[in-house]
């Protein structure tokens, strides 16, 4: 693999990052349904998951930016794998509504677990780490997808401070704290 | 509020990924994984309510 298609596969990473957090931001947005702190921080891992590629697009692929990304998706899969099992016992409806069946935390144990396979599997081809080649220009592409998933983050931030206000986050948030009216 | 703070962090590293230096990338990627497992850590030992 050249490195060259290496940064393209990155790029298609970063553009896969951007559907899950706009996924996200449907279901917040469609549904009303705020994100629970745990939920908050499996999307945070989401959008940590994307530092590995931009690195990666930035100065070149190195097996170090791909340890990024393997340390941030086994921990989003434990924080993940967390949440499934505080709705293990028969009888609990699990948090929120499910899509096609699983729960959004159960989606996102796929989702790292898929990251995971996918960051090893891109480890396999030496090819991309030879020094010798020339690096290409940035493509519009690539830049994009790394501008896309910098503006979601920011986006988080706003709508995250909206729902929790400067306090501790609800266990089990209903209303968007600093929207709340006064009295 | 620690989760926006959490959200901002990574933002910031992202940015200096992209416009910065690659030894201040890392720096500040590490600083935040670690306060999400900080984080998780500090919610994981709260009393789980369960039903049985």
């Amino acid at each position: 693999m050249t490195r060259s298609l290496a940064v393209t596969f990155n790029a298609l990473g970063l553009y896969a990052i951007a559907l899950v957090l706009l996924v996200a931001f449907a279901a917040q947005l469609v549904l009303h349904e705020l994100p629970c702190p745990l939920c908050l921080l499996q999307r945070i891992q989401f959008a940590l998951l994307a530092v590995g590629s931009i690195l990666n697009i930035r100065f070149g692929p190195r097996p170090s930016h791909y340890a990024l990304s393997l340390l941030t998706a086994v921990a989003g899969a434990a924080f993940a794998a967390r949440q499934i099992l505080l709705h293990v016992m028969p009888g609990d409806p699990g948090y929120g509504s499910a899509l096609l069946g699983y729960h959004y935390y159960t989606w996102a144990f796929i989702g790292f677990a898929v990251a995971i396979v996918a960051v090893a599997a891109m480890l396999l081809f030496d090819g991309q780490f030879k020094e010798g080649t020339k690096p290409e220009p940035m493509r519009t592409f690539a830049r994009a997808a790394v501008l896309l998933v910098l503006a979601l983050t920011a986006l988080n931030v706003v709508s995250t401070l909206l729902e929790c206000g400067f306090a501790a986050c609800p266990d089990n948030p209903l209303v968007y704290e600093l929207l709340k009216p006064r009295l | 509020m620690e989760f926006t703070v959490l959200f901002l962090a990574v933002a910031v590293v992202m940015a200096v990924a992209w416009w910065g230096t690659r030894t201040l990338a890392l720096t500040l990627f590490a600083l935040t994984l670690l306060a999400c497992i900080a984080t998780y850590l500090h919610h994981a030992s709260d009393v789980l309510k369960l039903s049985f």
